[in-house]
C-alpha cells in the first residue's frame, strides 16, 4: 500500500513543536502556582512533574524534528546513528516520569497532614493563649475581691468596736438618766402650774428623754437589745413604714414608686425594727433628693440565695466616694448641726446585722444612691407564709 | 596477641589472594539489541500505568469535581491513549516486524503487512499520527494547571478533603 507521507510528516513536526511549546508553558503555569503558595507540597510536586514532562517533551519532540529534517536532506545514516541515543534518553525520561507521577497520593497526603498537625498546632495555641487570658482575667477578679472582702472585714471591725465602746457608755448611762426622768417627774407633779420651777423641770425631762433616745439608738446599733421575732410579710411593714413618713414628715413632693416582687415568702424578722430601718432609708433618700425627687422602694426574692432584698433608690445627690466607707459609723453625718445624729444609718446597720442580713450601699455622686436591705429567708417561713404581692 | 598492624597487613594480603587468584566469572552479561526495545516497551507500559492509576486517584479522592484537577484527568486519559498507540507502533513494526515501511520518496511511503492483513496497514497509519493523542493531552495538562492557578484558595489544601493514601 503506498499512501502519501505528507499527513505523517506534518502532524509528527506540527505535533513536535507544539508539544515543546506546551510543556514549556506547563512548567510556567507550575511556577505560578509554587510561586502562589511557596509552601503547598502538591504545587511543588506538580511543577517537578512538569519539569519531567518538559524534558520528555524536549528530548522526544526535538529528536521527531531532527528524523524528519534528517531524512528529508537524505542524512539517514546520520540519524541511524544518533537515533538509538535519542530513544534511549526518551525511554529514560519516560521512566522518570512515570515514577514521579505515582509520588502524587503520597505527596497529596503528606501535606494534608502536615496541614492537619499546623492547624491542631495553631488550635493548641489559641487555646492556651485564650487560657492564659482567662487566668490572668481571673486572678485580677479574685484579687479584687479580696481587697473589696478586706475592707468589709475592717470596716465591720471597726463598727463593731465602735458598738462595743457605744454599748458600754450607753448601758452606764441609761440608769443615771433613768433615775434623773424618774425624780424630775415625781418632782413635777408638786409643781403648780405656771411656776418657773416646773419649766424648768420640764426642761430638764425634755432633754432627759432626748438623752434616752439616744442612748437607745446606740443599744440598737450594738445590737444588745434583743429583736422580737415573727413571720412577716415585708409588704405590709413598707406600707406602715412610708404611712408613718407621710405624717410625720415634709415629703409631699418627693414621688415614692413602688416595685414589689411577686410571690413574695414572708421574713421572720422584728417588725418594729425593721420598720425603723426603712423609715431612716426613705427619710435619708428624701433629705437626698431635697424634698422634690423620685425614691422607688422594690423588693424581690432570690430563691437561690433564700434571700430577700429590699431596695431604696433616690434619684438625689448621691454620697461621695470618701464617705461611701463611714456612712454606717455612728455620729456621721454630712447633715448640717442639728439636723440629724449620725446614728440613723448606724441604728439601721445594726438592726438588720441582728437579723442576720446586709445592708450594702451603691452610689455615685450626681445620679443618686440606691441602699439595699438584705434579709435571709428560713425554709419554715417560706412555706408558712408565701404571699402574692 | 596480633598487634593492629600486623592484624590489617593479614587482612590484606588474604584479600588480594583471593582476588588475584580468581577465575573469570563472566558476571556482565551481554543482552543484545532488542533489550533497548523491551525496556522502551516496559517504559510505556509503566507510563500507562502511572497515568491510569492517577487517573483512579483524582477520581476516589473526589478532586475532579474541581476544572483545574478535572483537566489534569483529561490529560492523564491522553498521556494514556498516545502510551497505548505508542505501544502498539513499536509492537507492530519492530517487535513483531509485521509492518515493513519502505520510502518511495520524501512524500510517498509503502506500507507493507502480511497477506489479508490490509486493515492492519491502515492501522497503522493512523495509529502512527501519535501526536494527534499527546499534544491534546499536552494542552489539557497546561488547562488544568491555568486552572488551578486562578483558583483564589485551592481546596486541595484543606486537608479534610478526600481519603487516606
Amino acid at each position: 500500500m503506498i499512501v502519501s507521507a505528507i499527513p505523517i510528516r506534518l502532524v509528527d513536526m506540527a505535533g513536535s513543536a507544539l508539544m515543546i511549546l506546551f510543556s514549556l508553558l506547563c512548567v510556567q503555569q507550575a511556577l505560578r502556582l509554587r510561586r502562589k503558595d511557596p509552601k503547598n507540597l502538591v504545587w511543588t510536586y506538580l511543577l517537578w512533574l512538569c519539569f519531567c514532562l518538559a524534558g520528555f517533551a524536549v528530548s522526544r519532540s526535538g529528536g521527531h524534528i531532527l528524523k524528519q529534517f534528517m531524512t528529508m536532506a537524505g542524512l539517514e545514516p546520520v540519524w541511524g546513528a544518533m537515533g538509538p541515543v535519542a530513544g534511549g534518553i526518551n525511554t529514560f525520561l519516560l521512566i522518570i516520569v512515570a515514577a514521579v507521577t505515582l509520588f502524587f497520593n503520597r505527596v497529596r497526603h503528606v501535606y494534608q497532614q502536615i496541614n492537619k498537625d499546623k492547624q491542631a498546632l495553631q488550635s493548641a495555641h489559641n487555646e492556651l493563649l485564650a487560657l492564659n487570658q482567662s487566668l490572668e482575667k481571673r486572678v485580677r477578679e479574685r484579687t479584687d475581691a479580696l481587697v473589696e472582702h478586706e475592707k468589709q472585714m475592717a470596716h465591720a471591725d471597726r463598727l463593731a468596736s465602735i458598738g462595743q465602746l457605744s454599748s458600754g457608755i450607753a448601758h452606764e448611762i441609761n440608769n443615771p438618766l433613768g433615775i434623773i426622768q424618774g425624780y424630775t417627774q415625781l418632782l413635777l407633779r408638786g409643781e403648780p402650774e405656771g411656776g418657773q420651777r416646773r419649766e424648768d423641770l420640764q426642761i430638764i425631762l425634755k432633754h432627759a428623754k432626748s438623752c434616752k433616745a439616744i442612748v437607745e439608738d446606740l443599744l440598737n446599733f450594738a445590737r444588745r437589745s434583743q429583736p422580737e421575732m415573727a413571720d412577716i410579710n415585708i409588704h405590709e411593714v413598707i406600707e406602715d413604714a412610708l404611712v408613718f413618713i407621710r405624717h410625720r414628715s415634709k415629703m409631699e413632693n418627693v414621688r415614692i414608686e413602688k416595685n414589689f416582687g411577686q410571690d413574695l415568702p414572708a421574713v421572720r424578722m422584728d417588725e418594729k425594727k425593721i420598720k425603723q430601718v426603712l423609715v431612716n432609708l426613705v427619710m435619708n433618700a428624701g433629705h437626698a433628693v431635697s424634698q422634690s425627687g423620685t425614691i422607688t422602694i422594690s423588693t424581690q426574692y432570690d430563691p437561690r440565695q433564700r434571700q430577700l432584698v429590699v431596695g431604696v433608690a433616690d434619684d438625689g445627690y448621691g454620697i461621695e466616694k470618701r464617705h461611701l466607707s463611714r456612712i454606717f459609723d455612728p455620729f456621721f453625718t454630712t447633715k448640717p448641726t442639728g439636723e440629724g445624729t449620725g446614728l440613723g444609718l448606724a441604728v439601721s446597720y445594726g438592726i438588720v446585722k441582728s437579723h442576720g442580713g446586709e445592708i450594702v450601699v451603691e452610689s455615685r455622686p450626681g445620679q443618686g444612691a440606691v441602699f439595699r436591705v438584705i434579709l435571709p429567708v428560713a425554709g419554715k417561713a417560706i412555706a408558712k407564709g408565701a404571699y402574692h404581692g | 596477641m596480633m598487634k593492629p598492624i600486623q592484624y590489617i597487613l593479614s587482612v590484606t594480603a588474604a584479600t588480594a589472594l583471593i582476588l588475584l587468584s580468581a577465575a573469570p566469572a563472566y558476571s556482565t552479561q551481554g543482552h543484545g539489541a532488542p533489550e533497548g526495545l523491551y525496556v522502551h516497551q516496559f517504559s510505556h507500559l509503566f507510563f500507562i500505568f502511572a497515568m491510569g492509576i492517577l487517573i483512579y486517584w483524582l477520581r476516589s479522592r473526589s478532586l475532579v469535581r474541581e476544572s483545574g484537577w478535572r483537566y489534569l484527568q483529561y490529560a492523564c486519559v491522553f498521556f494514556l491513549l498516545w502510551s497505548l498507540d505508542a505501544f502498539c507502533v513499536h509492537l507492530l513494526d519492530e517487535y513483531m516486524q509485521w509492518i515493513h515501511v519502505i520510502r518511495i520518496d520524501p512524500w510517498r511511503v509503502q506500507i507493507d503487512a502480511p497477506t489479508g492483513w490490509q486493515w492492519l496497514k491502515w492501522f497503522y497509519y493512523i495509529i502512527k499520527l501519535d501526536h494527534l493523542l499527546c499534544v491534546p493531552g499536552m494542552v489539557f495538562l497546561f488547562l488544568g494547571l491555568r486552572r488551578l492557578s486562578c483558583q483564589p484558595e485551592n481546596e486541595d489544601n484543606q486537608p479534610a478533603q478526600g481519603g487516606g493514601p
